[in-house]
């Protein structure tokens, strides 16, 4: 019997794929160039010429003009990526060789870093004026005397405040495992990727994460704050969610860098999805989780303190409030109670985690 | 004799673009111990792979007690994996679990997904552990944790995991690589034994002569993907090793 061979021509289909890569890769080049020169033009015109030449306090804006620089940059760009002597060629790989290619993309390079950093040091107004003023060294000294003059009145309330942070950054840390570990399994490329389905839960699962994660855990509570109301409840809410985000990564890319042997050596004996995973996947796990884990409960007091000054509860809005009020002294008692509870967390947190490896 | 497994035209391009077999075909009969030799790089590991599925041929038929099984998927693929054991050279056991269990996961593909991962083996099973713990010789060491064997110890705790499968087919991807000399030949020996006495066919792929010479019934060479020799490991003269190994090898003797 004839069989119904398939048309298979592997060397071809390895050129026409190494094509196909090359293609991609000119066109990210040019991208990267067109954003290069786009970049440099409204830099150059912003920070250089209005703030720096013409020192203008108001920025003038308009979009006719960033239209115009951006039309200029897609012409500029796209010639310069495709002479392949650019920037973008050469971190794509795809630059010639040649002396004068190399000089170029080096020299542009240079003075990319360069245009950035001055504009970055204005940007943030640099100012040693500030730092050893007058003022500046009298609000100094009212901070750190009143840091080693803590003012004893408020310890109740500062003790109970604070271990309401303990505990609502436990119990983030807590509620956020279960959630957790599922969102790991479904975000784990090497898990997802065999089938197309799968691999698309897992793309889209991973862009959300990665969402919620670019929001940090003191914006989640404003939001939250205004959701369920100030409070503890708020803070709590906020980092679970952020606690969720951040730990699904990590835990994500443990099992991604497993061993692949056991994976192979059960999938052999005829075990199904789940066995492979229980039987190969978990044990490599375990260990590396459980560390995240504790590390995270760490991580979070430290985050309720900050979470509590936008009204997420605990000692930081207590800190808030003494603050607003002016009243140093009992900032500075505040202030030192945090220290020394962030610090005993974190040995305690080293310590469980060298204990368990 | 009985013909286990016919393999036909056999591609495997991976997606980095490398070529790792270029249209290998051969058969394997039933009781045979067929070991396969090459050069590091040569597609050993991807041959083997590609026949109980752990990577996707590109092309070309592998065909299982007459079955093809190139492209079956989900359970039927689980069945026929049942048949086909797999020792490796690493061993790959999991580290943290004591030596029972890796050699009851053997016995997954049999197993409901429930019982399995709640740990809950029938007592024949356990019996049936204890058995091929015996067998590879190691018995006392049952309730260690795998990782505190030796090399040796793990590999015949591989070869006890792989017997509860009751293989048809036994596939061993350079089981004694990692191994010093006396350790490999003692392996090879459990090897031996569970070709002669228990019947299990053997395809396993060697680095060293001495051993092929000792232990294969029938050798296929592989160089770049393709079979460049296939026969009996005595007409592997100092001309066929040299093609096989190319000009400037020279025979190591291992005993
Ligand atoms: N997962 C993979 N992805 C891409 N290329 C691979 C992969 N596995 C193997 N290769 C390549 O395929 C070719 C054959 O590799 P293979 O592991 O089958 O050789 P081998 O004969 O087993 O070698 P060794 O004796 O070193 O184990 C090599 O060029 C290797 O780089
Ligand atoms: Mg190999």
């Amino acid at each position: 019997m004839l069989e119904p061979e398939l048309e298979f021509h592997p060397r071809e289909k390895i050129l026409k794929k190494r094509k196909n890569q090359e293609k991609i890769n000119l066109i990210k080049a040019i991208l990267l160039d067109i954003f290069f020169v786009f970049y440099t033009i409204l830099v150059l015109q912003r920070a250089i010429y209005y703030k720096v030449i013409l020192d203008l306090r108001e920025l003038p804006f308009s979009w006719t003009e960033i239209g115009l620089f951006l039309v200029v940059s897609i012409g500029i760009g796209t010639i310069w990526g495709l002479s392949r002597t650019s920037l973008g060629a050469r971190i794509m790989g795809l630059a010639e060789e040649t002396k004068s290619a190399k000089l170029v993309s080096e020299i542009f390079a240079w003075a990319l870093f360069n245009l950035t950093f001055i504009s970055g040091w204005l940007v943030t107004k640099i100012s040693i004026i500030d730092l050893f003023s007058k003022e500046g060294i009298e609000g100094a000294n009212r901070i750190f005397s009143s840091l080693f003059t803590p003012e004893m009145g408020i310890f109740d309330d500062a003790l109970f405040a604070i271990i309401e942070t303990i505990y609502l950054a436990l119990i983030a840390t807590l509620l956020s495992i279960p959630p957790t570990l599922i969102l790991s399994f479904v975000t784990a490329r090497n898990l997802m990727k065999d089938n197309i389905f799968t691999f698309s839960i897992y793309y889209v699962l991973r862009i959300i994460l990665n969402f919620v994660r670019s929001i940090e855990p003191l914006i989640w509570a404003i939001i939250f704050s205004v959701w369920v109301g100030i409070g503890p409840y708020a803070g709590m809410i906020a980092l679970l969610v952020h606690t969720i985000a951040a730990n699904a990564k990590l835990y994500s890319e443990a099992i991604e860098s497993i061993e692949e042997g056991p994976v192979d050596a059960i999938t052999a004996t005829g075990a199904n999805k789940l066995q492979i995973i229980w039987y190969a996947v978990v044990p490599q796990i375990v260990l590396p989780f459980l560390s995240f884990t504790i590390y995270r409960w760490d991580i979070n007091v430290r985050m309720a303190t900050v979470i509590g000054l936008v009204g997420g509860g605990g000692i930081g809005t207590m800190l808030m409030q003494y603050q607003g009020l002016g009243q140093w002294h009992e900032v500075g008692l505040i202030v030192i109670m945090i220290a020394i509870v962030v610090w005993i967390m974190d040995y305690i947190s080293a310590k469980i985690r060298e204990a368990i490896y | 004799m009985k013909q286990i497994l016919e393999v036909r035209n056999l591609h495997k391009v991976y997606p980095s673009g490398t070529h790792a077999l270029k249209g290998v075909s051969f058969d394997v009969y039933e009781g045979e111990f067929l070991v396969v030799i090459g050069l590091s790089g040569s597609g050993k590991t991807t041959l083997l792979k590609c026949i109980n599925r752990l990577e996707e041929p590109t092309s070309g038929t592998v065909r299982f007690l007459g079955e093809d099984i190139t492209h079956i998927h989900g359970k039927h693929l689980r069945e026929v994996r049942r048949n086909i054991g797999m020792v490796f050279q690493q061993f790959n056991l999991i580290k943290r679990m004591p030596v029972i269990n890796n050699v009851l996961a053997g016995k997954l593909g049999y197993m409901k997904t429930l019982p399995s991962i709640l740990g809950n083996f029938p007592p024949e099973c356990i019996q049936e552990a204890i058995k091929n713990l015996e067998i590879v010789g190691i018995k006392e060491y049952a309730y260690e944790r795998a990782d505190k064997l030796s090399g040796g110890q793990q590999q015949r705790v591989a070869i006890a995991r792989s017997l509860m499968q009751s293989p048809k087919l036994l596939l061993a991807d350079e089981p004694v690589a990692s191994l010093d000399p006396a350790t490999s030949n003692s392996i090879m020996q459990y090897f031996e034994k569970v070709n002669k006495e228990l019947g299990v066919t053997v395809i396993c792929n060697l680095h060293f002569l001495s051993l092929v010479r000792r232990y294969a019934s029938r050798v296929i060479a592989l160089k770049n993907g393709e079979i460049v020799f296939e026969g009996s490991p005595r007409e592997i003269d100092e001309k066929w090793f040299k093609t096989i190994y190319g000009e400037e090898a020279e025979e190591v003797e291992i005993r």
